[in-house]
Order: structure tokens, then sequence, then C-alpha cells
């Protein structure tokens, strides 16, 4: 039973964390639902064992544990992917902004200097009535 | 943050409105990125400046020395990039000025002085005849014998007809300006294949001028500094020829993922 112990355990502590990370904002909405779900598994599992074993005949794998480290590879990967396709959209969304904002921030400073000059004529053509 | 005596320069700097670009059919607008080079970029701004009556634009790439003052003496409009995005972005973004401003054409070139700005006149009047919508200017016998060798691989990958792709010396036109402002240029890192590609795709007509060009003054190549970079770079640039193969339409897929981006 010890092993099942320490799963479970594993399991509760990274559940735990997680939630302590979501309430401190350190992860935001989606992506605390995903590892809250990793962590329930993990819980599930670990007190569970037999699930795999149970899985494995329906599926046809030999080796139970085979399964629980493909499916779990195979999650993982999938997870970087879209974890790099998002990063790329942030990156094209930071870039555009920054360039927005330059451009903006030169056309305000242009906008304030005729401004300025538009004032110093205008004292000018005062003073001289 | 600024003197006043570089805002009144600034003043001077743009008599032409927004209404007087769109109906002078001759104005351009000189795109210079820059990143760290506050001991070239204010000469290479004067010399465009007491040739050409145009606007130039320094576009600071974050840098962390004097290039957004020196530029700002020199005459030129500067943009300050927040954080630093590299020359195609850079360029991009002077770009994104240029349109928004009614400009009908764009030369770049780099800020080390190994552009001339005698050069310019040759390659924007190549795009305002209309020969061609982009200018390239091509200094081909500078290239090393390794640089040759992975033009040659380049160019049977892209089936571009380029010889110098990474000359920063260009001129585009309208269409060219509108094409490359968009979203999915955005994501590019280098100006040279990339950029090229999506042009031809484009269907816009590339034309390569001869120009001369001097040993770079200061700094050096930002792609040609060390085997790891070059190799990154050739890797990165394979997986994007090789991405952007066949006759499939772009546009088309990346409206759709790019929607409601700034």
């Amino acid at each position: 039973m010890s092993y099942q112990i320490t799963t479970s355990l594993i399991g509760l502590l990274l559940a735990a964390s997680i939630l302590y990370l979501v309430r401190r904002d350190r992860l935001h909405g989606p992506y605390a639902l995903w590892w809250l779900t990793v962590a329930a598994i993990t819980v599930l599992l670990g007190v569970f064992p037999k699930i795999i074993d149970v899985l494995a005949a329906y599926t046809g794998v030999s080796y139970p544990p085979n399964l629980l480290f493909s499916l779990a590879i195979g999650l993982l990967l999938l997870k970087m992917l879209k974890a790099d396709i998002e990063s790329s959209r942030h990156e094209r969304r930071i870039r555009r902004l920054g360039q927005k904002m330059a451009i903006l921030a030169e056309e305000n400073l242009r906008l304030q200097a005729e401004i300025e000059a538009d004032d110093i004529t205008a004292d000018r053509q005062a003073q001289r009535q | 943050m600024d003197t006043n005596g570089a805002s009144n320069r600034r003043f001077g700097l743009f008599e032409g409105t927004a209404a007087s670009n769109r109906s002078n059919p001759n104005n351009f607008l000189v795109v210079i990125p820059a990143r760290n080079e506050e001991r070239t970029v204010g000469a290479v701004v004067r010399d465009i400046k007491t040739r050409h009556q145009c606007c130039v634009v320094v576009v600071d790439d974050a840098s962390t020395d004097r290039t957004r003052s020196v530029a700002l003496t020199a005459g030129a409009a500067v943009l300050k990039l927040p954080f630093p995005m590299g020359a195609w972005c850079a360029t991009q973004a002077g770009m994104r000025y240029g349109l928004k401003h009614d400009y009908q054409y764009v030369v770049t070139m780099d800020a080390d002085g190994q552009h001339h700005a005698r050069s310019v006149a040759k390659i924007i009047n190549s795009v305002q005849s209309g020969e061609a919508d982009v200018a390239v200017g091509a200094c081909p016998h500078r290239l090393s014998p390794a640089k040759r060798v992975a033009w040659a691989y380049f160019r049977t990958l892209t089936r571009l007809s380029i010889k110098d792709f990474t000359s920063g010396l260009r001129a585009y036109n309208l269409r060219a300006i509108a094409i490359l402002s968009r979203r999915y240029a955005s994501l590019l890192d280098y100006q040279d294949i990339g950029v090229l590609m999506l042009l031809q795709r484009e269907g816009l007509v590339i034309k390569e001028i001869p120009v001369t060009m001097s040993a770079r003054q200061a700094g050096h190549s930002r792609v040609f500094s060390s085997w790891f970079v070059v190799t990154k770079y050739m890797l990165q640039t394979s997986v994007l020829c090789l991405s952007r193969l066949g006759p499939k339409n772009p546009q088309r897929a990346a409206t759709r993922i790019e929607a409601g981006t700034p």
C-alpha cells in the first residue's frame, strides 16, 4: 500500500500548490484549469492504481506502465506545442504594440512641438497689437 | 526627455503634411533601423538630408547609447522601440509609419555607413519609374566565399533570382509597403529571405540594382558574427523556406489566425 500513499501525496501536493498559485494570481484561468485536472488525475491514479491496469487490458497494452508513460508524454508534447504557438502569437502582438507605441510617441512629440510653435506665433501677434 | 531645441528642429522637418505627401508622387521616406550606432547614424542622416528633400526616420531598436539624440540632432525623426526586436521589425515600424503618413515609397538603409546616400537616387528611380515594385541595392562582389555558397543554396531553395539577399539598401513602392506592414510579416526575424519570399509570392517585381558599398565603419553583421549564430540562421531560414514552398496563399490562413492583433 505504501506506493499508493506516495503517489496520492504527490498528487495532493501538486493540487495544493496549483491552487495556491491560482490564489496568488500567478496562473491565468485556462492554465489553472489544465493543471488542476493534471493534479486530480495524479491523485486518482495514486489512490486507484488499478485504473491503469484496467485501461491497459481494454486497449491491449501488455505492460500497463507503458500506457501510462505514453499517454503522459503525448499530453506533455501537445501542451508544449500549444505553449510555443501561444508564445509566438504573443511575440507578434508585443512587437506590433511596440511598433505602434513608438509611432504614437513620435507623433505626440511632433504635435507638442507644433502647439508650442503656434503658441509662440500667437504671443508675437498679441504683442504687436 | 527632449530639449526644446530638438523639438523645434523636428517642427521644421515636418513641413510636408499627410495631405501634401499624397499629392506629391515623388515623395519618399528614408527608414534607417539603428541599434547602438551613435558613431555613424548622424553622418548617414546628414548625408541623405543634403542630397534629398525627404523625410528621414531613424528607428531606434532600443539602443543603450546616444543613437536617439544623435539622430534627432542630425534632423531625423526617431521612432524609439521599447525593447529590441531586431533589424527587420525595426524596419517594419518605419514602414508602418510611412503607410500611416501616406508616403508613396520607402527607402531603407543601414545606419552603419556602408550604404552611400548617392545610391539612393539610383534605387528610388527604378521604383518610381514603375519598372519594379522593390529595388535592392546589390554589391555582390563584397560577398565572402562562405556567403556565396550559402546564397547559392538559398537561391535554389527559394527560386529567388537575387544575388545579394542581405542588402539592407532597398526601395519599396506602396504595394510592397502595404504587404510588409501586415501582421504576418511581424514574426520574421531577418529582413532578407523571408521578406523577399513574401514579396515574390504576392507577385511583386523585385529588381537588383548594382551599387557600390563601403566596408562597415563600425559594428559588424548581426548574422555572420559567429558559427553558432550562422548555423542558427541557416537552419531557421531553411525551415522558413521549406514552410513557404508551394503555391498556396499564406494570407488567408494568416488573417484568420491573427484577427484582432494591433
